[in-house]
């Protein structure tokens, strides 16, 4: 397989635009709709979730399944209306429900309310999560401070290791991921109300280190083919960097995604959709690593009237021996 | 030879540490695994202290402590996180409401003497609370229909009689510290619960006093919780003399056994020197957490096991010495988990999971590298060689930029990013030892075998017209 990466270049940048777009277009209707660009967990806007069962159905003993309304019901009573509330469980007897920041009185009142209408909960089972909304502005705050504090790292460490340019279209590959990513999870949280917690801004991370990290292979191989063919046209030299080290860039993707998935499938609520985050960013990262970092940076070589490597005069080939 | 052979003795003997390791040292388990209950308090400045100090906030964690100890919650723990945050960790607690209750309040308990002069303004001050009081609990029995806007103007009355009220009393130096016991007993009417004070020596001397001024003057003696009148007794005339000695006295007020018990546990540990709110509440009760367990033990060998099965498939003979690399790798990272007592959370296990497939990448490197020297039509164990060292310097880089990323995590992230953090930090840092020498070694020993010595088994569909492939040095 050989993949005509300059030529077609177009086409693989309109691919990123139109999906960046999109994803866009989602977290303007986000923000309309929660003020957020995602649909925000209680991580960053503060509130209270709690994940009850009931002790019934571990001995499947229920009387049937929860009724939401009956729910709703309990809620409002307590002052608590237009919380949400879901039923979950195999059995549909167990429950999640977020409201506003409760303090310990208005929390435990709740559960005495609820577990007297629904029936005994299993304390082992429950999980509570109380975020004041200060803290909530406090973890989005430092999480976003991380993700400029890693840009600015890589981007030092790049320019050492290679040149200033390398490192700025690494950047702005990575810059894609990350706008995939979210776009994506825009589209997540407005059509199935899935929600970006402080575990998203880790993937958010971990996309960066990862996609980065798949930029420096491709980007390395350039710089090799530059050293040992430095008479050829970057068009070509990028051409060839990328398909030789192309089965690499799609093995160690793959073979990260093989365990990404393990961890989507298995790993339980509170990680599947963190996996699904970085299933997404890492396919985003190889593709702008091996379409977009690469031909950018000959169509920058290009215009800048570096296409050819600055050697001696000595041993430089000439010009019409490239195509 | 003698190197390789030094160098997989050492590779065996690290992988035997790690399982000796592994069976003797638990790893240790977070909150959201083992169950239990964090809470993180932040200390509020008031007008007395308007900035919290490090002392301020170590006199803080040393209350909190105390009462925690007095929960009797083993082995917890309480941390000073940052300028003014305490981080508190309750295993195996599901039910953290006592505790929200004991740490929330700051329980300085003082005694105060009425000014004179004062009597019909108090009278007027507590018919006044009365009514707002009331009209409170009214308000919040509608339920549904609740008006959220009345009951906060309720509440903003309810706080200037109380302030109207505190205005009344002059303090006096008599407060909780002087306490030398607090303890909740059954009230001598009904249901009412009090809680039971006894001073120290110097306590019993302010309060005979504070008792002998007020006593049949028709003043009160205001005992103030947090700056709120608990109970306003009136002191019958005939301690007019001496005051009430002994050194003992008890609080009245609507108690119930349970908060007479928060708060004589509150009063027996101390004051908080400022207030604390309670910013974040994670609980996870103990069948969910060893739940998670299960689901990330089998998600991890699953991952595993994908990851052992692709390598062989694609890349045969190195694929297999990928997968010894790759499974003294995860004991090797689970051994210094232990080691370094990383304390594992759900997110720990997920960053564990993802160095796994991240960790055969310097190998996938490695690997490919050689796959291309041998096209070129070199032998078996230059081909062998050059990729290790033509591969490094893209090991290293994309190495250091997944550790930039994991460094800006954790020095900016809170507790459960700081945990993805690190195992991703300790999986990248052992990955590169392993690949580049376990890898290495195995494979160089692996050739040192003639009748594995074929390229075919490093690389299919290798052009048979290229002899030299076939020889080895």
């Amino acid at each position: 397989m050989k993949l005509n990466i300059i030529k077609q270049r177009t086409l693989w940048w309109a691919i990123s635009v139109a999906a960046i777009a999109i994803g866009f277009i989602a977290t303007l209707i986000s923000w309309q709709q929660f003020g957020a660009p995602l649909r925000p967990s209680l991580d960053f806007v503060g509130g209270t979730r709690l994940q009850l069962e009931l002790v019934c159905t571990r001995t499947e003993s229920c009387d049937g399944p929860i009724d939401a309304s009956e729910v709703r019901e309990i809620l409002a009573a307590e002052g608590l209306a237009g919380s949400s509330i879901q039923v979950v469980g195999d059995q549909q007897n167990a429950l999640s429900i977020r409201t506003t920041t409760l303090n310990v009185d208005q929390r435990e009142s709740l559960l005495e309310t609820l577990e007297a209408e629904l029936g005994e909960i299993d304390p082992t089972l429950i999980q509570i999560d109380t975020v004041g909304p200060t803290l909530g502005r406090q973890i989005f705050v430092s999480g976003l401070t991380a993700l400029g504090a890693s840009f600015l790292g890589i981007m030092i460490y790049l320019s050492l290791r290679f040149q200033t340019d390398y490192a700025a279209f690494a950047l702005l590959a990575v810059l894609h991921d990350v706008l995939i990513t979210l776009g994506f999870f825009a589209i997540m949280g407005l059509l199935f109300g899935v929600e970006a917690d402080s575990l998203f801004i880790v993937a958010l991370l971990t996309i960066v280190g990862f996609s980065v990290n798949d930029t420096v292979v491709i980007y390395d191989r350039v710089r090799e083919t530059i050293r040992n063919n430095p008479g050829d046209h970057i068009d070509d030299i990028v051409d060839a960097a990328v398909n030789q080290t192309l089965t690499r860039s799609i093995n160690t993707t793959f073979t990260t995604l093989l365990s990404l998935v393990a961890i989507f499938l298995f790993g339980g609520e509170t990680l599947k959709y963190f996996a699904l985050a970085l299933i997404v960013g890492f396919i985003a990262g190889s593709y702008s690593s091996i379409f977009i970092a690469s031909t950018l940076l000959a169509l920058w070589r290009e215009r800048t009237g570096r296409a050819y490597a600055e050697v001696t005069p000595a041993d430089a080939e000439p010009a019409d021996s490239t195509p | 030879m003698a190197r390789q052979r030094s160098l997989l003795l050492l590779v065996l003997i690290l992988a035997i540490a790690a399982i000796i390791t592994l069976v003797n040292l638990p790893i240790r388990l977070g909150l959201d695994l083992q169950g239990g209950s964090q809470l993180t308090l932040q200390a509020q400045p008031t007008e007395a202290v308007p900035e919290i100090t490090p002392d301020k906030l170590e006199a803080v964690r040393n209350v909190v402590e105390r009462r925690i100890n007095a929960l009797g919650v083993a082995e917890s723990v309480v941390q000073t996180v940052g300028s003014d945050q305490l981080l508190v960790q309750l295993p195996g607690v599901s039910d953290p409401a006592q505790a929200e209750r004991v740490l929330g309040g700051t329980a300085q308990l003082d005694f105060r003497e009425q000014k004179s002069g004062t009597e019909e303004q108090l009278a007027i001050e507590f018919q006044v609370q009365q009514e707002l009081l009331i009209q409170q609990a009214q308000l919040e029995a509608a339920g549904e229909d609740a008006d959220a806007a009345a009951i906060a103007a309720n509440q903003d009355a309810l706080d200037r009689s109380q302030a109207a009220i505190s205005d009344l009393f002059i303090k006096t130096d008599l407060t909780g510290e002087k306490l030398s016991n607090a303890f909740a007993a059954p009230g001598a009417t009904g249901s009412a619960w009090e809680v039971g004070l006894e001073f120290n020596n110097q306590g019993a001397e302010e309060f005979a006093d504070l008792t002998r001024n007020v006593a049949g003057t028709g003043r009160r003696l205001g005992i103030f919780l947090d700056n709120e009148l608990l109970s306003g007794p009136v002191v019958d005339v005939r301690y007019a003399e001496t005051g009430i000695t002994g050194g003992r006295a008890s609080i009245s007020g609507n108690f119930t056994a349970e908060t007479a018990n928060d708060l004589a546990l509150q009063l027996r540990s101390g004051a908080l020197p400022v207030p604390v709110e309670i910013l974040e509440n994670r609980t996870v009760g103990a069948t969910l957490g060893r739940d998670s367990i299960q689901r990330s033990i089998i998600a991890g060998l699953a991952g595993l096991v994908l990851v052992l099965v692709f390598m062989v498939l694609y890349y045969r003979l190195p694929g297999a010495v990928a997968d010894v690399a790759l499974v003294v790798y995860a004991l090797l990272t689970m051994a210094l988990f232990a080691l370094l007592e990383v304390t594992l959370t759900l997110p720990g296990i997920a960053g564990f999971i993802l160095s796994i497939g991240m960790a055969v990448d310097a190998n996938v490197l490695i690997f490919e590298r050689t796959r291309e020297e041998l096209r070129t039509g070199k032998t078996l164990y230059r081909s062998v060689e050059s990729g290790f060292y033509r591969a490094f310097s893209s090991i290293l880089d994309s190495n250091v930029t997944t550790l930039i990323a994991c460094g800006a995590l954790f020095w900016l992230g809170t507790g459960l990013v700081k945990g993805f953090a690190l195992t991703l930090a300790i999986g990248v840092a052992v990955s590169m030892f392993t690949a580049l020498t376990c890898s290495r070694t195995l494979l160089l020993t692996v050739l040192s075998f003639s009748q594995l010595r074929k390229p075919e088994y490093f690389c299919p569909n290798l052009p048979s017209s290229n002899p030299q492939a076939k020889a080895t040095s």
